[in-house]
């Protein structure tokens, strides 16, 4: 258990010192979100826009997540960093678990920044469910991160890792979409806890399932 | 090598049963439903293809519940011919959830007047066939065959997320797509609709282990003329009187 924990510490430390020194991927995760908010802003015209705004928003986080996550495993493969994870005595999902951390703490600044832009861009009224939109926000970037941080990990070493990311990726983090847009919504509408409380449900039983799943499943691809 | 072939003869003996009790099975039903069950009060005629829209997507969720726990089996015993099983159900999976789609578009057009709506449940049972087209082609793209079967598996069970999805959509959202027949509540069909139906469940059930009998035998013995093919090739390099080209 000691080993398992200093192996996820020390992997998010090198991960966050490393972007640290470059800010590669917050960077283009940053800018490549703004340009999506941008088309979004000009393609979706219209006066009222709370009916779709979920949408875009959760849009606007998933193809950030394919940008940002999909890179996550490519540095440790041409590095030969694989190598030496394989002779580490401890349960590999905690090589996984480390990523993960490292990733969701990625997503979560960059997502924290766009909230304001969001908010700027399509005049979203925060109203009083902030900490209940910050709870979906975080549950939701947390599913796209387990997800992705996963597919990265089996995409890492295939032929079409461009490809394939995206493809995996999108279809089977769909559980995590529909209960973050839907419990956005409630939360936006400004509609009372209980009548969108289930979607909240749907989305955190999701991100523990994927989680575990995850952990066991990582053991088997970064196995060899 | 004992467990595998035992499974492939299994497959092998059980297979042409298998095959004829499908197609009794469906013509009966086809029979049924198309000729002696009578028209619906509301929907007319158009009602007789719902006899083989629902029994085939309950078909293709049978085959992706198959392709989970295939890939279960496989991770937990590494048995090939499990890996072949579970190619060969998302490969047929894939033409039931097809089937199912486009009959359920052709019966929405009269009934709902539109080939295709985002309903949660449509949305979730198109998302079900990008998950098999997503699993083919990752095992296209993987060249190390162990890796592949590994790296197909994970994917298999984690994409078996969505089958709740498309089993509770129309509950969950009180949509278009009308909610379960059958569930804890009892049956609400009348028993000229229930027969038929329950017959060509069966022969599509039929249907689709006949089918995985057949493509499980050609992919694993597609693996053994690769092995074999390539046993051959290194034989010959190593008994040829010629030295070896250089290497480099």
């Amino acid at each position: 258990m000691r080993e398992l924990i200093n192996v996820i510490y020390w992997i998010t430390w090198k991960d966050l010192r490393c972007e640290l020194r470059n800010r590669e991927n917050l960077a283009a995760m940053l800018f490549f979100a703004l340009n999506i908010l941008l088309v979004f802003s000009f393609s979706f015209a219209m006066d009222d826009l709370t009916a779709i705004l979920p949408g875009l928003i959760w849009t606007a986080f998933g193809f950030t997540s394919i940008v940002g996550l999909g890179r996550s495993f490519v540095p440790e493969v041409q590095n030969d960093c694989v190598e030496y994870y394989q002779i580490l005595p401890v349960h590999k999902g905690a090589i996984y678990l480390g990523k993960l951390v490292g990733n969701l703490v990625f997503m979560t600044l960059v997502g924290l920044a766009l909230v304001p832009l969001l908010v700027l861009f399509f005049n979203i009224d925060l109203g009083g469910a902030t900490w209940i939109l910050l709870l979906i926000f975080l549950a939701g970037m947390a599913g796209l991160a387990i997800l992705g941080t996963l597919f990265s990990a089996l995409t890492s070493r295939i032929r079409a890792r461009e490809v394939m990311f995206p493809l995996l990726l999108l279809p089977l983090s769909v559980p995590v979409f529909i209960g973050a847009v839907e419990a956005t919504r409630g939360a936006l509408a400004g509609d009372p806890l209980p009548l969108y409380r289930h979607w909240i449900d749907l989305l955190l039983i999701f991100d523990g399932i994927f989680v575990i799943v995850a952990f066991w499943i990582s053991e088997l691809i970064l196995d060899d | 090598m004992t467990d595998l072939s035992r499974l492939i003869n299994r497959l092998r003996r059980w297979e042409r049963g298998i095959g004829i009790a499908a197609f009794v099975f469906l013509s009966a039903g086809l029979y049924l439903g198309l000729v002696t069950s009578p028209p619906d009060y509301y929907q007319g005629e158009v009602v007789r293809i719902m006899y083989i829209h629902v029994p085939f997507a309950k078909s293709a969720l049978l085959a992706y519940t198959i392709l989970f726990a295939g890939s279960l089996w496989y991770l937990w015993k590494r048995d090939p011919v499990v890996d072949n099983l579970c190619h060969a159900t998302a490969g047929i999976g894939l033409f039931f959830t097809s089937v199912a789609l486009v009959t359920g578009s052709i019966w929405a057009k009269p009934t709902w007047n539109t080939w295709w709506t985002w309903d949660p449940k449509l949305t979730a049972f198109a998302v079900l066939l990008l998950i098999q087209v997503g699993y083919l082609m990752l095992r296209s793209f993987v060249d190390a065959p162990d890796r592949e079967a590994r790296y197909a598996a994970a994917v298999a069970i984690v994409g078996f997320a969505d089958l709740p999805i498309v089993y509770l959509a129309a509950e969950w959202w009180r949509t278009l797509h009308q909610p379960l027949s059958i569930s804890v509540r009892g049956l609400s069909l009348s028993r000229e609709i229930f027969i038929p139906l329950i017959v060509m469940s069966i022969g599509t059930s039929l249907l689709l282990a006949y089918l995985l009998a057949v493509r499980t035998q050609m992919l694993y013995l597609e693996r053994l003329l690769i092995a074999k093919r390539g046993r051959m090739l290194a034989q010959s390099t190593t008994t040829s009187p010629l030295p070896p080209p250089p290497s480099g």
